[in-house]
């Protein structure tokens, strides 16, 4: 246990990638996003997406945590099991810490009535709709589950290369167009919009969450015939 | 359980990537606090031994017992070993040090001192990511981890790449000195036999991804002498002796044979008024594992 500890230790020595790469993507799209608020001309609430931009990066973590930080590991006589749910906990205590700032920061932006510009960046009243602790969870999800897609795809180029990631890719597009048909076969298109808004942003991203343990556990069945 | 001093059995292992046999049933044994060369020309197949060694990689089938257990996925055994691979990747943002903290980390045995030392003999440049380092300090970073995590089987592969004379012979003082102090195996993989001659027990001959020289670093060199001196003396006593290596210049001969000599055959040689020299470990090697049909193994540059 102490050495699956010892990986985020490993993973956050240098803090770059995990720390201040995503700190530095927030603030710079969060100033950017104030100076666009600020420019237009109106009164009524101001909404972004900008919030999103340090989640996608989480989708480029994941990839690095495997190409990278994977064979460094093997260096370090560190076993793949060990190596992996390391890995995981690092993405989780950064994900967790990332939706601590969007909490924190939705705060600040209700005190300061969108920082005094009805500009709203992290309080986005769909994520927020059902309170504090739900939108953390939401961005705790959406941040996870990019980084458990990133590290599937890396891990896939590792082990089966471009043409058995663009094959697996491929196969979930047919798969998504072959479902399509059957929703449209059923006539129930109006039927699955309902539900995905019955859901809500909460919702979903617990759904986007058992996805990424699909993914994750998936993943590491995978890395286990893993070489570096 | 560890069987006598073994550190390693390998039984039967082969690995087959397709079509191509990488390392066909191959069967050995590393012997405890042993300083080993595992030789072989590029693509022998020395770096797929040792990662399987190390559960970096997979056998296709065959047995691999490190300390009498089963190497993969097992930490107990895995931590008790380093092997940093020639082309070893690290982390995209990391600087050198970095890489010695994670591994100061993960090392129970490691040394920071001895770190501290060696980055400053090869004038390892610390401030630099890792990615933009020169081949040679790339594999200084290799070799300061293999040195310093002190680890019970250390593996070097081709640790000398890039790196100049002087931090060649660093390297290889250090980790004799090392060695001295911190008894523990050491598997190098090197095609600069000359080089690590000195420095190597035992040699193990890898050629094709088939062992075929497994011995004392001693035994081998007496397995073979060049006889120096006058062409007609040499030729005279070298008659139906078999004879790998022939040079001349005017009248002065020089002929590599094979087989030990006998004391009778030191006499007539001081009779005869012939000189003795010793083989390299490198030319008897070129000339001991070429195959018979491949006669371009002959070039002196065969193994370089």
């Amino acid at each position: 246990m102490s050495r699956t500890v010892n990986v985020i230790r490993m993973q956050l020595i240098n803090r770059q990638t995990f720390i201040w790469l995503p700190l530095i993507i927030l603030g710079a799209s969060f100033l950017m996003s104030l100076a666009i608020y600020a420019m237009i001309p109106t009164d009524a609430p101001k909404y972004g997406g900008g919030a999103q931009a340090p989640l996608w990066y989480f989708f480029a973590v994941g990839i690095q945590a495997m190409t990278l930080s994977f064979p460094f590991s093997q260096a370090l006589s560190i076993t793949r099991r060990e190596f992996y749910l390391g890995t995981l906990l690092t993405a989780v205590l950064t994900s967790v810490i990332l939706a601590a700032v969007y909490v924190v920061g939705g705060f600040i932006e209700q005190a300061t009535n969108g920082w005094g510009l009805n500009g709203w960046f992290f309080r986005l009243p769909w994520i927020w709709e059902q309170g504090p602790a739900a939108a953390a969870v939401v961005y705790f999800g959406v941040a996870m589950l990019l980084f458990v897609i990133g590290f599937g795809c890396a891990l896939l180029y590792k082990r089966f290369g471009p043409l058995g990631l663009t094959i697996v890719l491929v196969g979930i597009g047919v798969l998504l167009v072959g479902a399509m048909y059957l929703v449209g076969r059923a006539d129930a298109w109006g039927q699955l919009f309902g539900w995905i808004a019955t859901q809500g942003a909460l919702g979903l991203s617990l759904w986007g969450m058992v996805l990424a343990a699909v993914i994750a556990l998936g993943s590491f069945l995978t890395l286990r015939r893993a070489t570096p | 359980m560890t069987t006598g001093t073994h550190v390693i059995e390998v039984k039967n292992l082969t690995k087959r990537y397709r079509d191509v046999v990488a390392v066909g049933d191959v069967s050995f044994t590393i012997e405890k606090d042993t300083i080993y060369g595992l030789l072989g020309r590029n693509g022998a197949g020395k770096t797929t031994v040792m990662s399987i060694l190390t559960a970096q990689n997979f056998a296709t089938s065959g047995d691999v017992r490190v300390f009498g257990l089963q190497p993969y996925e097992n930490a107990k055994v895995l931590s008790r070993m380093c092997f940093v691979r020639e082309s070893q990747k690290y982390p995209d943002d990391a600087k050198p040090g970095h890489a010695f903290a994670a591994a100061r980390i993960f090392f129970p045995h490691w040394d920071q001192e001895l770190a501290d030392r060696l980055i400053a003999d090869f004038q390892l440049p610390m401030k630099r990511r890792i990615k933009k380092l020169s081949r040679g300090q790339l594999s200084a970073v290799g070799v300061i981890i293999g040195l310093a995590s002190r680890a019970e089987i250390t593996f070097f592969d081709e640790p000398y790449l890039g790196l100049d004379a002087v931090a060649r012979q660093i390297f290889y003082d250090r980790l004799l000195e090392d060695y001295t102090e911190h008894p523990r195996t050491v598997i190098l993989s090197s095609h600069l036999i000359d080089e690590v001659a000195n420095l190597i027990e035992r040699v193990l001959v890898i050629d094709r991804g088939r062992i075929v020289m497994d011995e004392a670093t001693d035994a081998v060199r007496d397995r073979a002498a060049n006889i120096v001196g006058d062409a007609s003396a040499v030729d005279a006593f070298v008659q139906g002796r078999q004879v790998i290596h022939r040079e001349s210049l005017g009248n002065v001969a020089s002929v590599t044979v094979l087989g030990a000599l006998t004391l009778a055959d030191r006499e007539r040689l001081a009779a005869a008024g012939l000189d003795v020299a010793p083989v390299s470990l490198q030319q008897l090697i070129v000339r001991t594992t070429q195959h018979a049909a491949d006669q371009s193994a002959l070039d002196e540059g065969a193994l370089r």
